[in-house]
């Protein structure tokens, strides 16, 4: 089996702070997004990371951090969204040009799941999987793509009868993850139907049931978020940092300052008389005098008594209130 | 540069106006034959000294800013307070340096053909200018930020009133199917900020939609040494205009345009 996470996407719904990042190197709680995708990937198994010529750079400098080796990064040649190739493209390239014949573990990169992967993959059995995680709102799953199963309750692994994007009345509250598992005899019905609709990664799969090719689902309870907005993204610091502080050796904050919630100072942050509340600052910015509620610091910024609630801010904002 | 000699060539014409006006003024008042009474050059001397003066006063109430329309109310009200300024300047100064007053019915004159002339001159001056500031490259590029219909509404403004703020191109945080308005094409989502920055070089930033990017919108206009704009819509109000209170400054949206 071969891992292939899709990290190619422009994320302009987090703009500014996909403004020079990829979504899946957005950090969370001390280390990027993706970094929890790999770490939960079995040791043995070759990952290639698939993203666009505008990120390269960023992905060559974050697999040096990393401790295993065997990942590629896999370039598509898109400088711009209207340049991509499209997610499942992008897998059907890399299946053509790599040759691969093997069975597919698909991740999507800025997708977080603390489920338990060995778990996943043990369930499978040759027939292509997908993690649906069981959001129990019907309001909430009207987001995301949801996925129909035969068996009501009880089993983890339960068959698919059918998906539906974005419902506006959902039949179930499992939504698809963005963990996949492909066989290897699914390959050429992907880059068939890659082909014809190079955007949709789910679409494959209602191509697998149109084909009567049977599909399992793994449902899991854990912690899921798809980080695809700034609720989602804060949702997610709160949920992996908790009530407490999470500062870099670098960062530092006077003994004036109040970190109330879950607060996360990047390197070299320096914060003076300041309260800052469920707030995540990247790194290499001076707060002073502020009181930021909710507010997400990309890099650089130099901010002096202002008050901000629920804002993310560009690399370099200096935002000084004159007295 | 464009610019520069525009003004340069504005301020020229005014001061030659401006003695023209005296000029005339004089022959009109003391006939054709030059008077050994009252000198021709002496007359004409105080009138340099004054139309520095006069050039200064408009320059301190904005009136030669490009991207002023001329014909506006308060433009025609700050030329009048000018062109009176420099009558009364003009008695004193002559007084001043030669002890003597002169005809009332001159200095009369002298204002009404000081004030006639450059308004005249003013409104003829934009509506080439214009023109001038709008060729390609235009002299001030604006990136619309946001379309909705107050967007739309006022590139067709800008468009109709071939105003020297020349749309170059829109960004759409939403994302929209529209590919341009009016011919000012749509470029894409924010992401592509720093890209359209970087090729188009607008000189103004106008936010017409999305207040939760102001800051960062500020940020990028900062950075790249752009103006601000806020389309009053944003706050909900019709109209706004800064005002400062104790020397504060706010935005204010009279309560009849909401």
């Amino acid at each position: 089996m071969q891992c292939f996470i899709l990290a190619g996407g422009f994320a302009t719904r987090l703009w500014p702070l996909t403004e020079r990042r990829a979504k899946p190197l957005l950090p969370i709680a001390g280390k990027p997004i993706l970094t929890y995708a790999v770490d939960v990937v079995p040791s043995e198994l070759q990952i290639t990371v698939s993203t666009n010529a505008a990120f390269a750079e960023d992905f060559s400098a974050w697999k040096k951090t990393l401790k295993r080796n065997n990942i590629t990064i896999s370039i598509e040649d898109a400088g711009h969204e209207d340049q991509k190739l499209g997610a499942l493209g992008a897998i059907a390239r890399w299946i053509h040009e790599e040759n691969i014949n093997d069975d597919v573990l698909l991740l999507a990169g800025d997708n977080f799941a603390a489920c338990d992967m060995t778990a996943f993959l043990k369930l499978f059995r040759g027939r292509p999987l997908v993690a649906g995680h069981d959001i129990g709102d019907t309001d909430a799953a009207k987001a995301f793509g949801t996925i129909i199963t035969k068996e009501e309750t009880g089993s983890v692994l339960r068959t698919v009868t059918s998906f539906e994007e974005k419902p506006s009345h959902p039949k179930s509250t499992v939504v698809s993850t963005g963990w996949w598992v492909l066989p290897r005899s699914s390959l050429s019905v992907l880059t068939e139907h890659a082909a014809k609709h190079p955007d949709n990664v789910g679409g494959v799969f209602e191509e697998f049931l149109r084909r009567n090719i049977p599909i399992d689902c793994f449902i899991f309870g854990e912690l899921w978020k798809d980080i695809g907005s700034f609720e989602a993204y804060m949702s997610l610091h709160r949920d992996l940092v908790g009530e407490k502080t999470l500062a870099d050796p670098s960062a530092s904050y006077s003994p004036d300052s109040e970190m109330k919630g879950a607060v996360d100072l990047g390197p070299k942050t320096k914060i003076m008389k300041s309260v800052l509340t469920d707030c995540i600052v990247f790194g290499n910015t001076t707060i002073e005098d502020c009181v930021l509620t909710r507010c997400i610091i990309d890099e650089g910024c130099s901010l002096s008594g202002v008050d901000l609630t629920d804002k993310m801010l560009r690399t370099g904002t200096v935002l000084h209130l004159k007295p | 540069m464009r610019r520069t000699f525009l003004l340069l060539c504005w301020l020229a014409t005014d001061i030659a106006l401006f003695i023209a006006a005296y000029a005339i003024a004089y022959f009109v008042r003391v006939g054709f034959i030059v008077s050994t009474d009252f000198p021709l050059d002496k007359y004409l001397q105080t009138a340099l000294i004054v139309a520095p003066f006069w050039i200064g006063t408009m320059l301190e109430l904005g009136i030669f800013r490009l991207t002023r329309i001329q014909s506006s109310r308060k433009n025609l009200t700050h030329i009048l307070f000018s062109c009176v300024l420099a009558s009364a300047l003009f008695t004193l100064t002559y007084y001043f340096l030669h002890n003597n007053f002169f005809s009332r019915l001159l200095l009369v004159y002298a204002g009404l053909l000081n004030l006639g002339l450059t308004l005249v001159w003013h409104i003829a001056f934009d509506s080439w200018q214009r023109k001038v500031l709008r060729k390609n490259p235009a002299a001030y590029p604006v990136l619309i930020v946001g379309l909705n219909r107050e967007a739309e509404s006022l590139i067709e403004l800008l468009e109709e009133k071939q105003s020297p703020f020349k749309p170059v191109a829109i960004l759409d945080g939403q994302g929209t199917s529209k590919t341009d308005i009016r011919g000012v094409p749509v470029l894409g989502k924010l992401n592509k900020l720093e890209e359209v920055i970087q090729k188009l070089k607008p000189s103004h930033l106008i936010q017409c939609s999305n207040l939760e990017h102001t800051i960062n919108l500020m940020s990028v206009c900062r950075q790249h040494k752009m103006t601000y704009l806020l389309l009053p819509s944003v706050l909900g109000a019709v109209e706004g205009y800064g005002e400062q209170i104790e020397g504060k400054s706010f935005i204010k949206a009279d309560h009849e345009s909401w």
